[in-house]
């Protein structure tokens, strides 16, 4: 939507780009022009675009931290999918956006949805609030987790010793292999859900105040407003925050490593921390390279995948 | 476009009274914030407490107020050193990127032609790439050419990876400035960089402010990329010596480890309190404009 007033706007830098073509002035604007890109496209070369080349290099090699590079074709691949630790990390992977979109986009929603229908003087600093846990840094909200979930000293346990509920107090939350995932999710939902919130009130924001009067007149209020006029408003929104969910569990790291550092096991293991395991602890450069390569791939999937919705999205309007 | 965060003005219709459902909602909503306030506090329950109180009264009101924990955690964490070094790679990642996207961004704003629109895309790529699937290379790299282990060696990746981003915002800024403003410029004689410096660069000061605050807060927090590019304990970040203390001693020496906490977090949670319109906003638009 930017574009049309661009090339509106910048109708008197075409024609100047026009009307300079192959006159002795012009080379001024190009040198200008080189000048300003350099800087960006420099970095971008150096530390993005040559990696990324020298990761799919790496992948089809045997290498390690000792050095030397044989050639391995796809062997890095072919050993990866029948790597238990790698296919924990993929599944976690999945069922980690699963149920991201499943329990936070609703809950997301739900929020968003009602910080914009009950308009008063609680929904400012709601909202403030709600974004507070996501831009903590993840090092302080893994902390927190620790914190609350701790099996010795953590408020839940010290609670339940208290109040003598063992069935509380003996929750081991990060040292269970079937509640450590949760334990991680749970922290995660509290830190990550803030942005869908504030996402989605943005979008329903958007909406124009005579749908919610008419809705009101046909009798469409509270939830029934929410289900039958909001929800289907915002569905591509949601779609995209789907998107950006599947993307970060590609992407997990930080919080599952210092929470439980993957385990117990492979419990709670992520592509990012097989990659880093593999990387920078067994050295084994080839095999993470090839996760990244995994990583990078799956994510460029959804993410054409959301470009196409987006398309489809601007056909409609 | 970028005023869509502006809260909905009650002005316009009348307010439609709800009663008694918006103030059920409301106390729902208000323990929801709750939920994600109180955590928040916890440090605080025994951050002024001694080992020996903490080992008996992990989470009682403290009663008298110990201040030797941060004094301790200053030095064993070595926070001064942490919090020199994680300034040095806030700075560095500013001085990186806000002057490349701001250059570019105008650029690719006010200099439209077939080959600007392609290093456009070029740069737009760079959104997509997941700093994951680069880590092996990028430290090859910088063992390679001498940049391991270093805080420079953290800083131009992590400069690279906010380009894009903020390229894109600039760009968007830029175009939505009147075109008219930069044509007199240069009608009143004013050169290619003239135009930039002296009219455009100052009218952008909004977006320069918003890239500023977030490569702060985002290089602030960076766990990963400072993980892999730094092994000197001396080089650690304030985020690497919280997560290392917490590998360390786990939940047995919260008091003093609270209070390093507290320190590394407090930066982000004031500068988010001072400027959070400009945060969620700024955030949104990478979101919202598409």
């Amino acid at each position: 939507m930017g574009d049309i007033a661009a090339t509106t706007g910048n109708a008197a830098a075409g024609r100047a780009a026009g009307s300079a073509r192959g006159k002795p002035r012009d080379w001024k604007r190009t040198v200008f022009i080189a000048l300003c890109v350099l800087p960006a496209l420099g970095f971008l070369a150096v530390f993005m675009y040559y990696p990324i080349e020298e990761t799919f290099r790496i992948s089809l090699m045997h290498s390690s931290g000792l050095g030397g590079e044989t050639w391995a074709g796809f062997d890095n691949y072919v050993r990866l999918f029948a790597n238990p630790e790698f296919l924990a990390g993929l599944l976690h992977v999945f069922s980690w956006a699963f149920w991201s979109i499943l329990i936070q986009l609703p809950l997301a929603f739900l929020i968003a949805f009602s910080l914009t229908f009950y308009v008063n003087k609680t929904t400012g600093p709601l909202r403030v609030v709600y974004y507070l846990a996501n831009i903590l840094p993840s090092a302080i909200t893994a902390m927190l987790g620790k914190f609350v979930f701790s099996p010795n000293n953590g408020i839940l346990s010290s609670i339940a010793t208290k109040l003598h509920w063992t069935w509380l107090s003996n929750i081991d939350f990060f040292g269970d292999p079937k509640i450590a995932f949760w334990t991680v999710f749970i922290v995660a939902t509290w830190t990550y859900t803030g942005f869908p919130i504030i996402y989605l009130m943005a979008r329903i924001e958007q909406i124009p105040t005579e749908i919610r009067e008419a809705a009101e007149l046909d009798g469409a209020v509270g939830w029934r407003y929410a289900w039958h006029i909001v929800l289907p408003l915002v569905i591509y929104p949601m779609q995209i925050l789907a998107v950006l969910c599947t993307v970060g569990s590609l992407k997990l790291f930080d919080l599952p490593y210092m929470l439980t550092t993957g385990g117990p096991g492979n419990a709670t293991v992520t592509l990012g921390i097989t990659l880093y395991r593999q990387g920078f602890i067994n050295w084994q450069y080839g095999k993470a390279a090839a996760i990244g390569v995994v990583i990078f791939l799956l994510s460029l999937a959804f993410t054409i995948a959301q470009f196409s919705w987006q398309k489809r999205e601007g056909d409609s309007r | 476009m970028s005023t869509t965060t502006a809260s909905r003005g009650s002005g316009k219709l009348p307010r439609i009274r709800h009663g008694i459902p918006e103030v059920f909602v409301t106390i729902f909503l208000v323990m929801l914030a709750l939920l994600i306030i109180l955590p928040l506090f916890l440090p605080w329950m025994f951050v002024f407490k001694t080992q020996l109180e903490y080992a008996y009264h992990p989470w009682a009101i403290p009663l008298k107020l110990h201040f030797e924990n941060f004094t301790e955690a200053w030095t064993a964490v070595q926070i001064g050193q942490g919090l020199i070094n994680t300034l040095i790679v806030c700075i560095g990642a500013i001085a990186c990127s806000v002057p490349a996207s701001a250059l570019a961004g105008y650029v690719f704003a006010r200099y439209r032609s077939r080959a600007t629109e392609i290093l456009f895309y070029a740069v737009l790529i760079g959104y997509f790439v997941p700093v994951q699937m680069v880590l092996i290379p990028l430290y090859k790299m910088n063992l390679k050419i001498g940049l391991a282990d270093s805080l420079i060696g953290l800083i131009l990746p992590m400069a690279a990876f906010n380009i894009p981003f903020w390229t894109l915002i600039y760009r968007s800024f830029f175009q939505s400035l009147p075109g008219e403003l930069a044509d007199a410029a240069r009608i009143d004689g004013a050169g290619h960089s003239g135009t930039f410096f002296l009219i455009m660069l100052p009218l952008a000061s909004p977006a320069t402010v918003l890239s500023c605050l977030l490569i702060f807060i985002g290089a602030w927090s960076d766990y990963l990329l400072s993980l892999i590019m730094l092994n000197n304990q001396n080089l650690f970040t304030m985020q690497l010596r919280v997560a290392q203390f917490l590998n360390a001693y786990g939940t047995d020496r919260m008091p003093r480890y609270a209070a390093a906490a507290i320190i590394s977090a407090a930066p982000t949670v004031i500068l988010y309190i001072l400027g959070h319109r400009w945060i969620i906003r700024g955030t949104l638009a990478g979101a919202l404009k598409e």
